[in-house]
């Protein structure tokens, strides 16, 4: 009998997580796949919690009290990321212009930049979907006053590469400057860098470089006279993967146990309380026995749920969900109606029938992009609700 | 191509104005041309931006019309053969299946078959075992398979190539350009004048003869020079499926009716249609009641449809002739006549006794350059020119050489090299060109569609493009299952090079980003909500951009 199961293994369900474990819970993170994280830049966006807390039934409503608490807390867990609560960061786009970032990963904080009278946008030959003149470009119309030149990088071990026209993704550059060999490269660059500085408000913009993956990096970097901003990349990224891995390497070092490859077919449940998850794995069916849940499947793009032309379904326990009398809007960007699908919740992040409001299982906690009535991409708090839900999730398992 | 400023307007003069660059204005441009006649046609889009890339995108064997229609049964046919000797590149030879199911009317087969027959049109029945293992989703209770020489067209490859085509026999295009009114000097008409939409310039044409050439817009027009035309507007709607389910076309055996034809193109399959009479060309939003529609008639063909991954649904206005004014029939020698039932040409010299003023409308994409012909026979003769026409005979493209096809298997992935010819032709050669020079640029910008960076950079640069959504009609980058994902990012730098040529970038994908989604809206369901979801998270997350009230088109 476990203590708490955790289904779907990213970051709202990792978060609850590392915080039972913590707690000295047995927790079980059973998890079709790996999560959305590698798709995203590493950045986690809070977005202005006390305005959400204004709108009608938007998580934070709930959940907006403990966010600070969220965020210190997953600061703890995840050193390598930085952020002060109340004060909101910036981080470079692909494109080179400046996004809002209330938690970043070690070296994306682009603060540096506005006080810089030249700039360097280093440029690693073949990188992928990676445009150095769009860079420039946004860069310049930015910061007005700064000098932006290109430094353009050749590096022997992608020759081959570039011979046949295959672009080098970041993953790939990340692991290359983590090597003996790019590691020397990157000393050698700082070190020509910096015999040629002219002023000593110089900053270096180093797409690709991913100094949170790897710690010798971070010492050369450490040691550099001048700093080095990176950028966000297109997906995937190395800093979403690096930022998945140590969340579950996290969990692990806690003694939590994994599962991941096969997700819960569906759980028994007796007189309002979950009791049994069945796992199909290599054509068997195992169950698990937990005292409480949390679904943490993802919403639409985990497939926790799934919609059809005909219907709208949450797919482990077959919760109502609350689905939009209207489905989209016309403007691809703004705030679409679907994307507040979901399971409404009460105080206790127990699923909630959305018509009577009545607590429909005892022991599960609904969390990240399960809940209903936000949309991520409008408000800019994608990585504050996870993570806000997952922590307190792992602190009721 | 501007002949001078007078008074603030630009001017151009020519024998012969068309408007509408859809398949039958470029048809009749290129046909002209080939006459040797001056000829200059005035698209308010882009090429082919209306109907004629907003169907199935199939080239009918004429079977579907074997029973009701013997007429354009035949012409079907015929222009089949016509198209598949002189556009081999925009057409895939599928062939077709015509395929009864239970519940179809029985005898309806047997006046089929009479009517291929009588048609002309090849027809080999099938064993059902034999179908099922060549087509394993069809639906297992089919009773009976037929085989045509049904084919896949592209649209827009044979609009741009039937424009290209003409120009290098003289002929000249101006998209983006709206005609307001078509110009009269007393009885004749005199050209036509209108307004540059890039610009915001007023430019007039002065011409011998005009031809109507613009669809579902015909009565709009001609209204402009005082004739007028009965023209239905009828919508029929459409859906696109993120693979081929099948290798063929697929019909459906039976009175023609909705859904009940399939044609697989390039790595998607399109599905429809419907017919539904609306008040405007405008009016081609697929609704979801329409979408329901058609996947629940398309279970009998394919079992489980709705279960398959859409990409999209859209729709396109068919201008249909009203037939009730009873021009069919009207004496073989009248200029005014209907040359068949298929189409009509209306000469309004002999309907309302303007001179020089002709409106084709009606017909289907599998006939335009047969339209076409007519309509340039009309012309040239009232021009008193004689040469004859060469259409039939003459293909869109030279043949491509064989050296050019070793060298674009050389440098690129067979299936893209492949493609990249068809689309391009001899115009590949630049592209390989690039790609030889800086291997990067034959990195796939496109990966759905496979499209390289160097051939996408071309497309930008075109003095035709003027658009995001102009370069996709070129090149088909945001038409396959990612709907512009990745590939609306990794455009932006080429469109960056062009400096002030495009809208401020973001912008432009965002309105492009807006287009896509229309047509996703109807079928936000299964994996492409996923994949809408993603996409929003590149955009308005990663990318932090947002909408400021960009309009859509």
């Amino acid at each position: 009998m476990w203590d708490g199961l955790v289904i779907g293994g990213g970051i709202a369900g990792l978060m609850a997580g590392i915080r039972a474990q913590e707690r000295g819970k047995r927790v079980l993170i059973v998890s079709v796949g790996t999560g959305s994280l590698a798709f995203a830049s590493g950045v986690l966006d809070f977005g202005r919690v006390e305005l959400l807390r204004q709108e009608e039934k938007h998580p934070y409503v709930l959940l907006g009290e403990t966010a600070e608490k969220a965020f210190s807390y997953f600061l703890q867990c995840c050193p390598s990321h930085h952020g002060v609560w109340g004060r909101t960061g910036m981080a470079l786009t692909p494109l080179g212009t400046l996004r809002a970032a209330d938690l970043l990963p070690e070296g994306l904080d682009a603060s540096p930049l506005t006080h810089a009278n030249r700039i360097v946008l280093v440029v690693p030959e073949g990188l992928k979907d990676f445009f150095p003149e769009v860079v420039k470009a946004n860069l310049q119309k930015q910061f007005i006053s700064s000098t932006i030149q290109l430094k353009r990088l050749r590096i022997e071990e992608f020759v081959d590469w570039q011979a046949v026209g295959k672009p080098i993704p970041d993953t790939v550059y990340a692991k290359f400057w983590c090597s003996e060999q790019g590691r020397e490269t990157l000393k050698n660059l700082i070190g020509e860098m910096t015999r040629k500085m002219v002023s000593d408000s110089e900053t270096l913009v180093f797409p690709g470089l991913h100094v949170a993956a790897c710690p010798e990096v971070e010492k050369i970097l450490a040691q550099a006279p001048l700093p080095v901003v990176e950028m966000t990349s297109f997906p995937p990224s190395a800093a979403g993967q690096v930022l998945y891995d140590r969340l579950r390497g996290r969990f692990k070092a806690l003694g939590g146990e994994l599962l991941i490859g096969s997700g819960v077919e569906r759980v028994e449940v007796e007189s309002g309380q979950a009791r049994r998850a069945i796992v199909k794995s290599k054509g068997k069916e195992i169950s698990f026995t937990a005292k409480a849940f949390v679904l943490a499947t993802g919403g639409f793009f985990g497939r926790g749920i799934v919609a059809s032309s005909t219907e709208v379904r949450e797919t482990v326990f077959g919760l109502p969900l609350y689905v939009p009398p209207e489905w989209s809007e016309s403007s691809f960007l703004g705030a679409q109606p679907y994307a507040y699908t979901g399971v409404e919740v009460d105080h206790s992040l127990r699923p909630c029938d959305p018509v009577t409001g009545k607590v429909l299982l005892e022991n599960v906690f609904v969390v990240g992009r399960m809940l209903a009535h936000w949309d991520p991409w409008v408000g800019h708090c994608g990585g504050g609700v996870s993570l806000t839900s997952g922590f307190l999730a792992g602190g009721l398992l | 191509m501007g002949q001078g400023l007078e008074k603030g307007s630009v001017r151009y003069s020519v024998q012969v104005v068309i408007i509408g660059g859809g398949a039958t204005g470029v048809g009749i441009l290129r046909d002209l041309s080939l006459r040797g006649i001056s000829a200059l046609l005035i698209e308010q889009g882009d090429l082919a931006h209306g109907t004629s890339s907003r169907f199935h995108g199939l080239l009918h064997s004429g079977a579907r019309y074997a029973v009701k229609d013997p007429i354009s049964a035949a012409e079907c046919i015929q222009e089949n053969a016509i198209l598949k000797r002189i556009a081999p590149n925009c057409l895939v030879s599928t062939g077709g299946w015509f395929v009864q199911m239970p519940g179809d009317e029985t005898d309806y087969v047997e006046a089929w078959l009479q009517g291929c027959q009588e048609a002309n049109i090849p027809v080999r029945e099938i064993p059902v075992q034999e179908a099922l293992e060549q087509e394993p989703l069809l639906a297992k209770d089919v009773l009976r398979v037929f085989e045509v020489p049904d084919a896949a067209v592209d649209g827009f490859k044979l609009v741009w190539d039937n424009a290209k085509s003409a120009r290098r026999h003289g002929g000249r295009y101006l998209t983006y350009h709206r005609v307001n009114e078509v110009l009269r000097d007393g009885e004749r008409v005199a050209g036509v004048q209108g307004e540059n939409l890039l610009t915001g310039e007023p430019f007039t044409v002065e011409s011998l003869m005009v031809v109507n050439a613009t669809g579902a817009w015909a009565d709009r027009v001609a209204a402009t020079a005082g004739a007028s035309l009965d023209v239905v507007c009828d919508k029929g709607v459409l859906l696109a499926f993120n693979r081929r389910l099948f290798q063929r076309v697929i019909n459906r055996l039976r009175s023609p009716g909705d859904g009940d034809i399939f044609v697989p193109h390039e790595t998607i399959t399109i599905f429809g249609t419907t017919s539904e009479r609306v008040d405007t060309p405008l009016d081609h939003q697929p609704t979801d009641r329409e979408v329901q529609r058609l996947l629940d008639v398309g279970e009998t063909l394919l079992p489980g449809i709705a279960g398959k991954r859409l990409i999209r649904a859209f729709a396109g206005v068919r201008p249909l002739h009203r037939e009730d004014r009873e021009l069919t029939g009207a004496s073989g020698e009248g200029e005014g006549r209907e040359v068949s039932r298929t189409f009509a040409l209306i000469d309004h010299e002999v309907e309302e006794g303007i001179k020089g003023f002709l409106s084709v409308v009606g017909g289907k994409f599998t006939t335009y350059r047969l339209m076409a012909e007519k309509a340039s026979d009309w012309v040239a003769g009232k021009l008193g020119e004689t040469a004859p026409c060469r259409t039939a005979e003459e293909p869109l493209l030279p043949a491509l050489s064989e050296r050019l096809r070793r060298k674009a298997l050389a440098l690129l992935p067979c299936a893209a090299a492949e493609k990249m010819l068809e689309r391009l032709g001899q115009e590949a050669v630049a592209v390989l060109e690039t790609i030889r020079e800086d291997p990067g640029k034959g990195q796939l910008l496109c990966e759905c569609e496979m499209v390289t960076v160097a051939e996408v950079e071309k497309a930008v640069a075109d003095p035709d493009a003027h658009h995001l959504a102009d370069v996709r009609r070129k090149t088909r980058l945001g038409m396959g299952t990612c709907q512009g994902a990745f590939c609306t990012y990794r455009a932006l730098p080429l469109m960056w090079r062009e400096g002030e040529k495009y809208d401020p970038l973001g912008r432009e994908l965002i309105r492009f980003l807006n287009q896509r989604w229309k047509g996703i809206r109807p079928i936000l369901w299964g994996e492409q909500l996923r994949e809408t979801e993603f996409t929003r998270a590149i955009y308005a997350g990663l990318l932090d951009l947002q909408d400021k009230g960009t309009t859509t088109e």
